[in-house]
């Protein structure tokens, strides 16, 4: 294969494999800590990318600016659904599995009323704007700065998490939450914070993604749901509450889907995505990255 | 007189109640209560599977999607009602087809994969539909009468219903609940876990392949898009759960009590209507988990023990 086709390829891969990454990271922080299943994930980036809209094309504020809002809010709106919803109910349930059906509710509650807030506030048309639209040219290939600017701070926020996660005491609890709930009660590990930690991160991480891909794809209010089925993919791929897992599991979505899509044709993408995600799941359901432990 | 006897009884008469529907309604009202019935009866259907054994289904939408294909591409070839029944076989053959190695995966991967499934589904069915003839969607054409499409809906949900109430109430109940309850206690006791499992799936699974082959014919285009709409599943589960998913009074109860609400905001305020349907969501989770049907069996058994 030519080194320009190789480079291109790469070059989608690695873009938007960092977006996945950074959406499957939150969406497997709530889960691995609170073991909650949070399918308005995708909503919730959609909200990030209509704020970051309104902001630009109201208030011609930088959506690089409006990372910083957007990220804060979300932030709030996970504290608030945290403490006003999840906490009782992972506090009153008794069952794993009681708590993991009642959490999916409450969250496509969620999910649908931002879809119609959405859709009542910004109506259902498609949204755009068009911001750092110049081209970047690496190795004979024209890449647009929105993509690369949105690649670096995926990439970066990504590792500051890992990093986070891994040499902090913070992360060492949130790490010792995943692993195992009571025991990490018991060592004295307070769970209401990094519940709170994991919600409010979460949900900022998402927000974060809906401002970076604003800035070259469309919006409207069904955006959502198909990121949130790419964030279970990914996490899958990794393994449920495996966050390094979802970290490379984005990376390899992405570079997947985008060596598929040059194989085959742009319409295959979604079943080859879908393909992929259900042989995981049958063939080795703990995810490709976490080691198989006896159920 | 049995508590079976009397919920007999009254679904006896208010499924005679329904045959008369479209003697005396306008075609708005016979519109009103098929669309009633429908879900009703996807509702039932679900918690064969879902509400007894706790396995959390997305598929829901898939069958009804498959459903809905085939007649829509044999409408014109076929009789009407051999391809109503055809569309529950399919879909139950493509659930038993699954089923296996479905089954196998257990509480969040579950719910994720029968997603998956509907999702796939869908794709598959789009690019189908663009090698075969070029554009996505498909216009129906000689669709039968309204009341025919009633009275199929009507004999659906009554067999639907029923076969819900016998799933519960026998020894294949019995072991459905053993799996909801402790499903490798009950694979040690000698319960075949995984066959009653398989036959929940598929039995649960023909039904909404059914509606859906009837409902296709309600418009005059379909797409995989709207067909395969994860929201029926959703939809479903957010009935199943106001009622409570563990019996068939539940599930009817939530089915009628939503898609009456919906039918009251939809034409005009569809935004709202599901914003309240988000609401009510987070609300019955929060304050009766156990649905609404739940304290009106207590109340019942309260009134049956006093009597004694």
């Amino acid at each position: 294969m030519d080194l320009t086709v190789i480079i291109q390829i790469l070059s989608i891969g690695l873009t938007i494999g960092a977006l996945y990454a950074l959406i499957a990271v939150g969406l497997n922080l709530i889960y691995g800590t609170m073991r909650l299943l949070n399918i308005a994930h995708g909503e919730l980036i959609m909200m990030g990318a209509y704020l970051t809209y309104s902001l630009f094309t109201g208030m011609g504020v930088s959506p690089l600016l409006s990372i910083f809002a957007v990220m804060l809010l979300s932030l709030l709106f996970g504290l608030v659904i945290c403490a006003g919803i999840f906490l009782p109910l992972v506090k009153k349930s008794s069952s794993v599995g009681g708590l993991e059906s009642s959490s999916l509710l409450v969250f496509f509650g969620i999910s649908i009323i931002l879809t119609n807030v959405a859709c009542l506030v910004w109506s259902a048309d498609i949204r755009g704007y068009s911001y750092l639209t110049g081209m970047v040219s690496v190795a004979g290939v024209s890449i647009m700065y929105n993509k690369v600017v949105a690649f670096g701070i995926a990439l970066f926020v990504c590792v500051g998490c890992y990093l986070l996660l891994q040499k902090t005491m913070l992360g060492k609890a949130v790490r010792a939450l995943i692993q195992d709930r009571e025991a990490a009660r018991l060592v004295g590990i307070n769970t209401s914070v990094i519940y709170f930690f994991s919600f409010g991160t979460g949900f900022a991480m998402a927000g974060l993604a809906g401002c970076l891909l604003s800035m070259f794809y469309e919006i409207t209010p069904f955006i959502g749901m198909p990121y949130t089925i790419v964030a279970f993919i990914v996490v899958v791929l990794g393994g449920l509450g495996n966050l390094f897992g979802s970290l490379i599991g984005g990376f390899l979505l992405g570079l997947f889907e985008a060596v598929g899509v040059s194989v085959t044709s742009p319409g295959y993408r979604p079943i080859l995505s879908y393909a992929v995600f259900m042989l995981v799941i049958l063939l080795r359901p703990e995810g490709i990255f976490t080691k198989r432990k006896r159920v | 007189m049995g508590r079976g006897r009397q919920l007999a009884i009254l679904l006896g008469s208010i499924v005679l109640l329904l045959c008369l529907v479209p003697l005396a309604a306008s075609d708005y009202h016979v519109s009103l209560v098929l669309d009633v019935l429908m879900w009703v009866a996807l509702t039932e259907s679900w918690i064969i599977l879902s509400g007894y054994t706790g396995y959390i289904s997305l598929g829901h939408s898939a069958f009804y999607g498959l459903g809905a294909y085939l007649m829509a591409m044999t409408v014109t070839s076929l009789p009407y009602g051999l391809v109503v029944i055809l569309a529950g076989l399919l879909s139950a053959a493509f659930a038993f087809a699954i089923g296996l190695p479905f089954l196998r995966i257990r509480g969040p991967y579950f719910v994720i994969l029968t997603l998956g499934l509907t999702e796939l589904t869908k794709y598959v069915f789009v690019n189908m539909e663009i090698k075969l003839g070029g554009t996505v969607g498909r216009v129906i054409m000689n669709a039968p009468d309204l009341v025919i499409l009633y009275y199929s809906i009507l004999a659906i949900t009554v067999v639907a219903t029923v076969t819900a109430y016998f799933a519960k109430h026998s020894r294949f109940g019995t072991a459905l609940l053993s799996i909801k309850e402790d499903e490798d206690a009950a694979n040690a006791l000698g319960v075949n876990t995984s066959m009653y499992k398989l036959l929940a799936f598929g039995l649960s699974a023909a039904f909404p392949g059914m509606i859906g082959a009837v409902l296709a014919l309600r418009r005059s285009y379909i797409d995989p898009y709207t067909v395969f709409s994860p929201m029926v599943s959703f939809q479903v589960i957010v009935m199943a759960s106001l009622g409570g998913i563990s019996g068939i009074e539940g599930a009817m109860l939530g089915a009628v009590i939503l898609t009456l609400v919906s039918e009251a905001l939809w034409a005009q305020y569809p935004y709202h209507y599901m914003i309240i349907l988000g609401v009510v969501m987070i609300i019955s989770v929060k304050f009766m988990p156990q649905g609404l049907f739940h304290p009106v069996e207590q109340w019942l058994l309260r009134r049956a023990r006093s009597k004694q």
